[in-house]
């Protein structure tokens, strides 16, 4: 429970706009043999919100999904989708996810609709209507009589979105989607898992090694390593520490030593770096403290070329939370 | 129920959808009609050959029943294991559906294809036999023959479900149809190499067959209908449960 409370203090913390938790891991914990491949995993997922899963190699990614959606069991923990336990009632609890697990697989010598009527037919209350309506959206109208063994892996990814959708879930869980697309493949997935998320409040749970994809694609991510929760953060505004509002800056200046002794005098200027030969110091500052560094150079005379600032991207973040030993 | 139903519609479409669908249902009909011929071209007028003899070469286990077995293996070999290999089961299980519904619609699906099966070779059986040797059934009933065919489908229903558990547990349609072949081809030495014991009469292989009851001769001594009906509703229940808890158990990864 301890753990639970510090972990829904952390989202509060980092989300922005926070909708209402649609889905919560609770102390999830698979083991295999002796084996911990998950231990103890919590995060939440709110409505409207797209989710990353981000961690190195066999940090337990796919098989944290795969025990949301029921296909391994969970040694330990809960996972609750609105209010209903995985464990305890696995059909309702599973009616409001819609999942791609890899790449989607289906009957190949079924036509796209006959895959889609499979689905229909397996969760209740779906018309005709809404069949059309997701063969439309993911626009496969022109081959959606096809048999699927003639679509190409960027249309059995759309076939695949078509059958997550069609129970009109509120979440969307997608394990490693974009693997195999190619980058306008990539681009159309991303784009339209911002739209659905926007405009029908779906929460969407994605995992991947993609960073910059996911830089790009999510509002919010989850990093786990070895199967333990590492650390989550809200993406899009200062990617960093978001207690201390620091910027890194790059100085340029004609006297690096000159302006060095300058800077170690002011209180809370971090040196991180310095180099002689190129004429430039890095320092991590807080924003307030720049025009004191600009007086204080135009009053010693120390010629002030260039003020950049150093972003750090998500890969560098990244790097920095798993120790940067394994590769992603 | 009506989920139930979806779900079995489902389960036949997987089967019907196929092109190779009707491969099965063709070659019972080309060996009914090739044992028609070899009967009608050798034998001689006065040699007594009716549709009752035809009816029992059609549904026996040692005659096109065999064939029949052998088809249905083949056919629900796939039922679980093609949609590991085929990697659909991912999709399949994440509906809002039980496991235990979602394998129960897959054996109602065996247990209909297999009846199709052998209603199919009955009904080739009944109109080309009837076709070449005339309609006279010589004081047999047709409910008799029905009997028989109702044999002929438990008989293969037995080898059905092993098969169903066999592609459970392995998760390959080549193990299952592998090793479902060597069981059926393995019942008569299993039965006549046990057959000193006491035990030979509770083997599923012993009982398998119901239609020995018909000219009233037990395979051993203490054996009846009834007891061979219980002895195969037992081991349907076994190979049935252990199905259904590994199918239920399962890690998909």
């Amino acid at each position: 429970m301890i753990a639970e409370e510090q972990v829904l203090t952390q989202t509060t913390d980092t989300a922005h706009k926070s909708g209402e938790v649609v889905l919560s891991v609770k102390q999830a914990t698979k083991k295999m043999g002796n084996k911990t491949i998950v231990d103890t995993l919590s995060f939440d997922l709110r409505q409207g919100e797209i989710v990353g899963l981000l961690g190195p190699n066999g940090a337990g990614k796919t098989t944290t999904i795969r025990m949301i959606v029921g296909l391994i069991g969970m040694t330990a923990g809960d996972v609750v989708v609105k209010g209903t336990s995985i464990r305890q009632d696995f059909a309702k609890a599973i009616a409001e996810i819609g999942g791609i697990i890899e790449n989607p697989e289906f009957y190949p010598y079924m036509t796209g609709n006959d895959n889609l009527k499979q689905y229909q037919r397996m969760s209740g209350g779906i018309d005709e209507a809404r069949l059309q309506e997701v063969t439309r959206l993911v626009g496969l109208e022109h081959a959606i009589h096809k048999r699927v063994k003639t679509y190409s892996l960027g249309m059995r990814q759309r076939l695949g979105i078509a059958q997550a959708l069609l129970h009109k879930p509120s979440i969307l869980i997608l394990d490693e989607p974009t693997n195999g697309l190619d980058p306008a493949g990539i681009r159309e997935m991303r784009d339209y898992l911002k739209q659905i998320a926007s405009e029908q409040g779906i929460a969407v749970l994605v995992s991947s090694h993609l960073l910059s994809e996911m830089e790009l694609m999510c509002s919010r991510v989850v990093v786990i390593q070895e199967g333990k929760f590492v650390t989550e953060r809200a993406l899009g505004a200062a990617v960093g520490e978001p207690d201390a509002m620091r910027v890194n800056i790059i100085l340029r200046v004609d006297d690096t030593e000159r302006a060095k002794a300058q800077l170690v005098q002011m209180e809370d200027i971090r040196l991180l770096g310095l180099s002689a030969e190129r004429g430039q110091i890095t320092i991590s500052v807080h924003d307030s403290d720049i025009p004191d560094i600009v007086n204080r150079f135009g009053n010693e005379g120390i010629r002030l070329y260039r003020i950049e600032e150093v972003k750090s991207s998500l890969e560098d973040e990244f790097l920095k939370w798993t120790g940067g030993k394994q590769h992603v | 129920m009506s989920s139930m139903m979806g779900l079995v519609t489902n389960e036949w479409l997987k089967m019907f959808k196929k092109r190779s669908f009707f491969v099965a249902y063709a070659l019972i009909a080309a060996a009914i009609a090739l044992m028609l011929y070899v009967l009608h071209a050798f034998s001689s007028p006065g040699q007594g050959m009716f549709l009752p003899n035809i009816m029992t070469m059609v549904l026996s286990k040692n005659g096109i029943g065999q064939m029949v077995v052998v088809l249905a293996i083949v056919g629900i070999a796939g039922s679980v294991a093609k949609e590991h290999s085929l990697g659909t089961i991912k999709l399949l299980l994440i509906r809002s559906q039980t496991r235990s519904s979602i394998l129960t619609s897959k054996y109602i699906t065996v247990l209909l294809y297999t009846l199709t099966l052998c209603l199919f070779a009955f009904v080739c059986g009944w109109i080309g036999g009837g076709m070449v040797f005339g309609f006279d059934i010589q004081g047999h009933t047709f409910g008799g023959f029905l009997e028989s065919m109702l044999y002929l489908w438990i008989y293969a229903v037995v080898y059905a479900t092993l098969s169903f558990l066999v592609g459970i547990l392995t998760r390959s349609t080549g193990a299952t149809i592998g090793i479902g072949m060597f069981l059926l081809m393995m019942e008569s030495l299993i039965v006549t190499l046990l057959s000193r014991y006491d035990i030979v009469k509770y083997l599923i292989f012993t009982n398998a067959d119901l239609s020995v009851y018909v000219n009233g001769n037990p395979p051993f001594e203490g054996m009846s209908l009834a007891f061979s009906s219980t002895v195969i509703a037992a081991y349907l229940i076994l190979f049935l449960a252990a199905g259904f808890i590994v199918f239920q158990k399962r890690d998909v990864a």
